[in-house]
C-alpha cells in the first residue's frame, strides 16, 4: 500500500463526518465520536501494511514526502494519541456542550471529532515532510486547527481568550517561520532539505550570517511549536483555557510532531560541521533555560492544568537537551523514546484531570484533596502518571530520563547534564504535591467530591491500558526500544 | 533589453530585502507596541507579506535555466492561501469574543493567571 494513502484517507475520513454530521442533525452527536475512534484505529492498522518499497527515500513524491521507518513511527505514535483524545473528547461533550451558545442541547459538539481527524493528518503530514513548503503547509494545518479547537469554547470567557492569546502567538510564530525558509531560498536556492543538507556541505563561510538567521527564525517558529524558551509566554495560558482534551492534543502531539520536524532539520544541517555546532550551541542554551524556566514556574502553581503546562515546558527542555546532542548518533532513538513515555503519562494524568475536573467544575489542585479516599483507582492511576513523568524508576518516564541524559553525556554536555538533575529535583517537589493532595491532606466540604467519580466503560479501559503500560514498560523497555530505528 | 536586466539596472536584490526588512520590522512593531487586536492581526499579515517580498525578489534575482525560480513563487501562493485560512478563523474568533466580551483590547484579556 502507498504510504501516502493513510493521510488521503483520514483527511477523506474526516470531510465525509463533517458532512454527514451538518446534514444530520438527529443522530446523538457522540456516535461521531466513536465513527472517528473507528477510523483512526483503522488507519493506525493500515500503517503496518505499507508497502515497504515505497518507504525508501528514493521513493520521491518529488522531494515533499518521505515514508521512511522515522516518519511511520511517528504516525502510529500520532494516531495512537488521537484515538486518546477522541476518547477524552467524548468523556468531555457535556462540558463543551455546556459552554456552547446554541438553541438544541447536542449541538456544536460533533465538530470537535472530524477537527481532531484534521489535525491528526496535518501531523502526519509534518512527520514525512522533507520540503520546507511541505514543513509549513502542514504545521499550519495543524496550528489552524488548534485554533477552533482552543477557542472551540465559545461561551466561556477562559477558552475565548486562550483561543485569542494561542492566535495572535502563533501567526507571530508562524511568519518568523516563514521568513526564515525565505532567507534559506534566498541564501541556497532551494527548499529541499535532502538538497539542504548537500549544499551545505561544500559552502563559503561569507553565506554564514544570512544562513544563521534564516535558521533561526526557523528554530523560533518551530520552538513555539514544542514550547521552548524564548516562545513558550503562551503555553500556560493556552494550556489552562482551552478544553482538556484538546490541551492534551497539544502537549503531546503537537510538541512530538515539532520535534521531528526539528530533528529533520537538524539532521540536514550536521553535514557541515562549523555551522551546525553554531546552531546546537544555541540550542542547548535554549534547553538549558526552558529546563530552569518550566522547573522552576510550576513550582508555587495551583491550578493542577497550570501546572501540566509548566511541566510541558520541563519536559521541551529535555527532549531539546536530546536534540542539542545530536552528535553523538543516539539522540534520536533517545527523543523517540522519551516521546513514547510522554505520551503514556501525560495522557495518563490528563485524563484523570478531565474526569476530576468534570465532576467538580474546576482544575484546581484542591478539588484533588481526599481524591485517595473518595476515588482510589483514579488516584492511584494519577499517581502512577505523575511519578512517571517525575522519572522515577520502574516507570516508562524513567527510561526516558535515562536515555536523554546518557545520549548528552556522550555528547560532552556536561552542564546541561547539570541542569537537567536539578530540573528533575524540583520537578519532584510539585509532581509529589499533587500525591500529598490526593492521599494525605483532608478533604474539605464545600471543595471536594462527595461520592465516587463515575467515568465510562471505554474511558475506564483506557486508563487502565495506559497504567499498565506505564509500569510495563517502565520494567521492560525493550518493546519499545525495538520499534525504534 | 530583457526583462530580467530591466529589473537589475533599475533595482537592486538588496533594495527589495530592504523594503521586505522594514515591513517585517513594522510589522513586529506593530504586535509589540498596539493594544488592539485587529491591529496586532494586521501587523502580523504584515509580517508574512514580508516574506512573500522578499520570496519573490529571491526569485527574480536568483534565476533557474534563464527563468525566474519557480518554486518560491509557488510558495507564496502556498503562503497566501494560509494567510487567508488564518484570518478567516482568526477574525471568527475576535467576533466571538467581542460578543462575549464587548472588547478589542488586550488589557481586558485578564481572566487566565495564577
Amino acid at each position: 500500500m502507498n504510504p501516502i494513502l493513510l493521510e488521503a484517507v483520514l483527511v477523506c475520513y474526516a470531510f465525509l463526518l463533517l458532512l454527514v454530521e451538518a446534514f444530520n442533525s438527529r443522530m446523538p452527536r457522540r456516535y461521531f465520536g466513536w465513527a472517528a475512534v473507528v477510523g483512526t484505529t483503522v488507519v493506525f492498522f493500515m500503517t503496518f501494511f505499507v508497502d515497504s518499497s515505497k518507504m525508501n527515500p528514493e521513493a520521491g513524491y518529488y522531494g515533499f514526502y518521505a515514508a521512511d521507518t522515522l516518519a511511520i513511527l511517528f504516525k502510529r505514535f500520532i494516531l495512537l494519541v488521537s484515538v486518546c483524545v477522541l476518547i477524552m473528547a467524548i468523556e468531555f461533550a457535556p462540558v463543551l456542550v455546556r459552554y456552547l451558545p446554541v438553541e438544541k442541547p447536542d449541538a456544536g459538539s460533533g465538530e470537535m471529532y472530524s477537527l481532531v481527524l484534521f489535525a491528526c493528518a496535518g501531523m502526519m503530514w509534518m512527520a514525512s515532510a522533507q520540503n520546507f513548503v511541505m514543513i509549513f503547509v502542514s504545521v499550519e494545518l495543524v496550528t489552524i486547527t488548534f485554533y477552533v479547537m482552543v477557542a472551540m469554547m465559545r461561551g466561556n470567557r477562559a477558552s475565548l481568550e486562550a483561543g485569542i492569546k494561542f492566535l495572535i502567538l502563533g501567526a507571530i510564530a508562524t511568519s518568523l517561520n516563514v521568513y526564515g525558509i525565505a532567507w534559506i531560498f534566498g541564501t541556497l536556492g532551494t527548499t529541499e532539505l535532502p538538497e539542504i543538507g548537500a549544499i551545505l556541505q561544500s559552502i563559503d563561510s561569507s553565506l554564514f550570517p544570512s544562513l544563521l538567521f534564516g535558521f533561526g527564525l526557523i528554530f523560533a517558529g518551530i520552538s513555539f511549536k514544542v514550547a521552548a524558551f524564548p516562545f513558550q509566554f503562551w503555553v500556560p495560558d493556552v494550556y489552562q483555557g482551552a478544553p482538556t482534551p484538546v490541551t492534551a492534543f497539544l502537549s503531546v502531539g503537537s510538541k512530538a510532531s515539532a520535534f521531528v520536524v526539528l530533528m529533520r532539520v537538524l539532521e540536514s544541517m550536521l553535514s557541515n560541521s562549523e555551522l551546525s555546532s553554531k546552531i546546537l550551541f544555541m540550542l542547548s542554551l535554549v534547553a538549558g533555560v526552558t529546563i530552569l524556566m518550566g522547573n522552576l514556574s510550576a513550582i508555587p502553581q495551583t491550578n493542577f492544568k497550570r501546572l501540566l503546562a509548566y511541566s510541558s515546558i520541563a519536559h521541551a527542555g529535555y527532549l531539546l537537551m536530546g536534540a542539542a546532542s545530536i552528535v553523538s548518533g543516539n539522540s534520536g532513538p533517545a527523543i523517540a523514546y522519551y516521546l513514547m513515555a510522554y505520551l503514556i503519562s501525560n495522557m495518563l494524568a490528563f485524563g484523570v484531570l478531565l474526569v476530576v475536573g468534570k465532576s467538580t467544575g474546576s482544575d484546581e489542585l484542591v478539588h484533588f484533596n481526599g481524591l485517595g479516599k473518595k476515588s482510589p483507582w483514579l488516584a492511584t492511576a494519577l499517581t502512577l502518571a505523575v511519578l512517571s513523568l517525575a522519572g522515577l524508576p520502574f516507570t516508562v518516564g524513567f527510561f526516558g530520563k535515562f536515555f536523554i541524559f546518557s545520549s548528552a553525556l556522550q555528547a560532552q554536555q556536561f552542564i546541561l547534564v547539570g541542569i537537567g538533575i536539578l530540573g528533575i529535583g524540583c520537578g519532584f517537589y510539585y509532581y509529589l504535591k499533587v500525591i500529598r493532595a490526593m492521599f494525605w491532606l483532608p478533604a474539605s466540604k464545600e471543595q471536594s467530591i462527595s461520592s465516587p467519580i463515575e467515568i465510562s466503560k471505554p474511558y475506564a479501559v483506557m486508563l487502565i491500558l495506559l497504567s499498565i503500560s506505564l509500569i510495563i514498560f517502565g520494567v521492560y523497555p525493550e518493546p519499545i526500544f525495538n520499534l525504534i530505528p | 533589453m530583457d526583462i530580467a536586466n530591466f529589473a537589475e539596472a533599475s533595482a537592486t536584490l538588496g533594495h527589495y530585502l530592504i523594503v521586505s526588512g522594514l515591513l517585517f520590522g513594522i510589522g513586529l512593531m506593530a504586535v509589540l507596541l498596539r493594544r488592539n487586536i485587529i491591529i496586532l492581526f494586521m501587523g502580523v499579515e504584515m509580517m508574512l507579506n514580508a516574506a512573500n517580498l522578499s520570496l519573490v525578489a529571491f526569485s527574480r534575482f536568483h534565476p533557474v535555466g534563464g527563468g525566474p525560480a519557480v518554486d518560491s513563487q509557488v510558495f507564496l501562493f502556498f503562503i497566501i492561501t494560509v494567510a487567508a485560512a488564518e484570518v478567516a478563523i482568526g477574525l471568527a474568533i475576535i467576533v466571538a469574543l467581542y460578543r462575549a466580551k464587548q472588547t478589542m483590547h488586550v488589557e481586558d484579556l485578564d481572566s487566565l493567571r495564577f
